[in-house]
């Protein structure tokens, strides 16, 4: 959400010592999405006080079968850079959808999007990266 | 149609489904993913997808969770347990089929008290009466214009009728055809036609208690509704007398308030 895992710590960190608070004041937190909407919260929060990234429409083309290699190359960095780069909900829905934490359900209700947005979102998402793949780390066929 | 023909809506739902089976994952997604895997069209790309989304996943699982995180969710009961949504359980199949056989049973029982309540000794009779009194047609009863009182003595005279009397609140009423029968138990059942608001009057002998023989007879009168027929029905002298109209309890109500 950050790029910058000093920045998404705090901001969890935040999250957690309010959960710790209002437990303590006998409001515990209602169920888990609780935590990763005030999360996402401080992190929009976070993102907007540094560099934004410009607005640009990035090219998109169809996920390969050799899409797996070419991740496999990647580090998480590389990845958190990326998806913070997005523009939001874009960039909440692909941190919430690779968390492999959730249902579609939830993801709905956590984004507070439909099923053909967030489907949107994320297809459009994983098509950029493809294309961001292709032009960072090409494969070469070993034929 | 091809059973896997996917909608727009589930091919939404594949292209957003979760990445690791869930438990928690609904039916329509479960569907939607199923479909996807068998679609000619679809199956090739959903594989590529899925890939894919298991590489950035295992990329995303290389990520450390800071130690005062994890502490905390070590040691604080932060995250309450999800709790089964009433929602959820009323939308259960399952649920849906006992609530319903529930619903019919408590509708029967209750159906069957409310009978209870308002039965009395020759009860069932009287509701065989009304049944019949919706089916007669006046042309079935010889006919006989003079007071309903005074058919007493034509009971009594041409049948041996004893006590088949009109009771004085119906006594005054003009009839127009009078008959006797034998119902299908055997006993001897007076029928009189009356112009008034169509009605019917039925005379026939109360039930007897099995063990003694005695009758069964109770005090005042007693109503009864039945396929859209009312009937009162008073016992004097071992015998039931009952009258009878289309409508309901409140229409021949005024019949018996006039005699008090």
């Amino acid at each position: 959400m950050t790029g910058d895992a000093m920045k998404a710590q705090e901001a969890f960190q935040a999250t957690v010592r309010e959960a710790a608070l209002q437990a303590g004041r006998g409001e515990p937190p209602q169920d888990r999405l609780w935590f990763f909407r005030d999360a996402r919260g401080r992190c929009l929060q976070l993102g907007e006080e540094g560099i934004q990234a410009e607005a640009a429409t990035l090219e998109e083309c169809e996920v390969s079968a050799h899409a797996a290699k070419q991740i496999a190359q990647l580090d998480a960095e590389h990845l958190a850079i990326w998806i913070s780069a997005a523009p939001d909900p874009q960039r909440s829905a692909l941190a919430a959808y690779y968390l492999d934490e959730f249902t579609p359900r939830e993801m709905m209700a956590l984004l507070e999007v439909k099923c053909g947005e967030l489907s949107d979102l994320i297809c459009s998402g994983r098509r950029q990266f493809q294309s961001w793949l292709d032009a960072t780390t090409p494969h070469y066929d070993d034929e | 149609m091809s059973i896997f023909h996917m909608s727009r809506r589930e091919k939404a739902l594949a292209r957003i489904a979760p990445i690791t089976e869930k438990s928690a994952t609904d039916r329509r997604t479960r569907i939607a993913v199923l479909r996807a895997k068998r679609s000619k069209t679809m199956a090739t790309a959903f594989a590529h997808q899925q890939t894919f989304d298991k590489a950035v996943v295992a990329i995303v699982q290389t990520i450390p969770v800071s130690t005062e995180v994890a502490e905390w969710f070590r040691n604080e009961k932060l995250i309450p347990k999800s709790k089964r949504r009433w929602r959820k359980v009323a939308r259960n199949p399952a649920v849906i089929s006992v609530a319903l056989a529930t619903a019919v049973i408590i509708g029967v029982m209750t159906l069957n008290v409310m009978e209870r309540l308002t039965d009395f000794p020759g009860s069932a009779m009287a509701r065989k009466m009304l049944t019949l009194a919706a089916s007669t047609r006046g042309t079935e009863l010889d006919r006989v214009e003079t007071q309903a009182g005074a058919l007493a003595d034509l009971f009594f005279m041409k049948y041996r009728l004893e006590h088949y009397d009109v009771p004085q609140e119906f006594a005054d009423i003009k009839t127009a055809g009078a008959r006797v029968f034998d119902d299908d138990e055997g006993r001897r059942v007076a029928q009189i036609s009356v112009p008034e608001k169509r009605m019917q009057f039925f005379l026939f002998p109360v039930d007897r208690n099995p063990k003694d023989g005695k009758p069964r007879e109770f005090s005042g009168w007693r109503y009864l509704e039945h396929e859209g027929w009312a009937g009162v029905v008073k016992v004097q002298s071992g015998v039931c007398f009952m009258a009878a109209m289309k409508g309901e309890e409140k229409d021949l109500a005024p019949y018996v308030a006039q005699a008090k």
